[in-house]
């Protein structure tokens, strides 16, 4: 009986960590895309201190491509919503995350206690 | 004091704990403040250089040639600078326009540091906050965490045992009061209901009382008048003689009292005499006599034989509902004889159906010529019958009891149609109880030969007294005549 539980356990806890990893994943994801959202909420603003005089240079690799200021300006524009819309999605997938880690999370803390009742019950006997 | 040490070193460990997590976060906070801070230094610094760039047309300067060689070179168009605006974006502007874009810049750094800077201090408030914790649980500090460990069933707290709280309305033990409150319960006349009697006893039972002792006065009248009349048949020469038995034991008796005092059932005889103590001693025990409400009619079988058998409404009921919880009850008290059917009075008593609030007596299953003075007649005539209801009562309570039957008692039986009880449309609530006994009437009694020793005869008799309550009312009265015109002639 003990050992049995003890096996659940084990593939509980594996479980558990897997779930983890998800939601770690997007966590970090989420992250980089604040950074990003930041760094262009940055360029936004630059840019909109430029004025048509100043040539615009997009890095693509190695090279730099020449931009007109308000391409770029639409450009950068559509990648913030791009970033935004992004983020929302890994926001609702983190909370998805979070709520299945939850549930193994008691999953486990149960087993657990099944498991210590198992090990009492076994040291008792013996 | 142990228990007290082991408690206080696993708070200080989680306080401790607490502390160090929250130092963790202030020196990361540090950290950041720190990579801001020169941020900041940095972006001064290109703000200066770009201020004095614009100031020489050209500046020559040693260029980084790889990452260990310097070679000369001039610095030209100093006005024109390319700016990374960030994500790949490259921006050529002249010097000022990139002090702009520098100065926004700082700006955001500077926001930044700022809220590095509250987190720290926020953290560094938790870490101080842990760091009393600490102390105090360590009992070090000026501030003593006062505890008193709380001991389950260490010592006897309480004087005596531990009550467990009843529920309320519980009811007490019975056992004791049992018969007692059988005796209650008739008193109360309740059919049935074996609800809280307690505070209804009292009011009821003094009503009883009262009816009690009115009909005890007529009974005794009754009786009086009935031993008078009394007739007597050849076959039924020993019924009569312990009819008048009966009749003289029955005043003092109540109703229930209607039990022949066979010299073969002396168990008979107690329940009679018990009666009559129960009857003078009055008081306390609630008794059940029969005797009609209103007038005094008689319901009784024409059987040759002048008796009365009467019952009182209440009683009639009390002895229903005694009769109903107390089926498998044997040689109780005297009281709880109630229930039992001693003589065939008992049966008709049992079996009263109550209708519109009164006890009707069910139907004789006699037919109906042997009908005609019973039940609901209220002539001398009836009373043979009721004596003979006695008489069967008796005789099936003697088989209750002993558990045999006697010869006479065989004889009778046959004759004796059980459980007729007849419709009185009087006010007799008694039973109708009416055990309408020919002679010869074999077919018509089935029910007494059945008469098994145990209880729940008495409820095969119900039953079977509820189906044939139909037909037999009409039958009786002309079964009666029979005995009616013998009973004439005998006068």
């Amino acid at each position: 009986m003990a050992e049995a539980i003890q096996k659940k356990l084990k593939a509980e806890v594996e479980k558990y960590a897997l779930m983890q990893k998800d939601v770690s994943k997007s966590v970090s994801a989420r992250q980089k895309l604040e950074t990003q959202l930041a760094e262009n909420n940055i360029v936004k603003e630059e840019l909109d201190l430029l004025d048509s005089s100043n040539i615009v240079f997009k890095l693509i690799g190695p090279v730099l491509v020449k931009q007109d200021l308000d391409e770029a300006k639409a450009t950068v524009a559509k990648r913030l919503e791009y970033i935004n819309g992004e983020i929302q999605r890994y926001e609702t997938l983190l909370k998805d995350f979070e709520k299945k880690s939850e549930q193994q999370r008691e999953i486990l803390t149960s087993l657990q206690q099944d498991f210590q009742k198992a090990q009492g019950l076994a040291a008792g006997k013996v | 004091m142990a228990n007290k040490g082991n408690t206080d070193l696993e708070d200080l460990g989680g306080v401790v704990r607490l502390r160090e997590e929250n130092q963790k976060v202030v020196k990361n906070c540090e950290s950041q403040i720190q990579h801001w801070k020169k941020v900041l230094d940095d972006y001064e610094a290109l703000r200066d250089r770009l201020r004095t760039l614009p100031d020489q047309l050209c500046y020559e300067i040693m260029v980084p040639f790889g990452s260990l060689a310097f070679m000369p070179g001039k610095l030209v168009h100093t006005n024109e600078v390319t700016v990374l605006l960030g994500d790949n974006w490259f921006a050529k502007c002249s010097a000022k326009q990139a002090q702009k874009i520098v100065e926004h810049r700082m700006k955001h750094v500077g926001n930044q540091l700022d809220d590095v800077t509250k987190t720290m201090k926020n953290f560094e408030a938790r870490v101080g906050f842990a760091k009393e914790l600490e102390t105090m649980s360590a009992n070090k500090g000026d501030y003593v965490d006062i505890r008193e460990e709380v001991g389950n069933n260490d010592s006897a707290i309480t004087k005596g045992k531990q009550r467990i709280a009843h529920k309320p309305n519980s009811k007490p033990k019975m056992d004791v009061v049992f018969d007692l409150k059988e005796q209650d319960e008739e008193d109360e006349g309740k059919s049935g209901d074996t609800g809280s009697r307690k505070g209804i006893i009292s009011e009821e039972e003094l009503w009883a009382r009262l009816d009690e002792l009115e009909r005890l006065e007529e009974l005794q009248d009754e009786q009086d008048r009935f031993s008078d009349n009394a007739e007597v048949n050849g076959e039924e020469s020993s019924s009569s003689s312990e009819e008048e038995k009966e009749t003289d034991a029955a005043p003092p008796v109540n109703g229930s009292s209607l039990k022949p005092s066979w010299s073969s059932v002396p168990h008979g005889v107690q329940p009679l005499t018990d009666r009559k103590r129960e009857e003078e001693d009055g008081s306390c025990l609630p008794t059940i006599f029969f005797s009609h409400m209103v007038e005094p009619k008689k319901v009784r079988i024409n059987t040759g034989k002048n008796t009365t058998l009467k019952f009182s409404e209440r009683k009639e009921q009390k002895e229903n509902s005694k009769r109903k919880k107390k089926n498998g009850h044997s040689n109780g008290p005297s009281h709880h004889e109630l229930h039992r059917i001693t003589t065939p009075a008992d049966i008709y008593r049992l079996f009263v159906d109550v209708k519109n609030g009164e006890p009707i007596p069910r139907k004789s299953i006699l037919k109906s010529r042997s009908r005609e003075n019973s039940v609901c007649s209220d002539t001398s005539e009836s009373s043979a019958a009721d004596f003979e209801e006695r008489r069967m009562i008796g005789r099936s309570f003697s088989h209750d009891e002993l558990t045999h039957s006697d010869t006479s008692d065989g004889i009778t039986e046959e004759d004796s149609p059980t459980a007729v009880p007849l419709q009185t449309p009087s006010r007799f609530e008694a039973f109708s109880g009416l055990v309408v006994e020919k002679d010869p009437m074999p077919s018509g009694v089935p029910h007494l030969t059945i008469v098994p020793p145990a209880l729940p005869t008495i409820l095969e008799r119900k039953q079977e007294e509820v189906a044939p309550d139909v037909p037999p009312p009409e039958q009786a009265p002309k079964r009666v005549s029979k005995f009616k015109a013998a009973r004439l002639q005998q006068k």
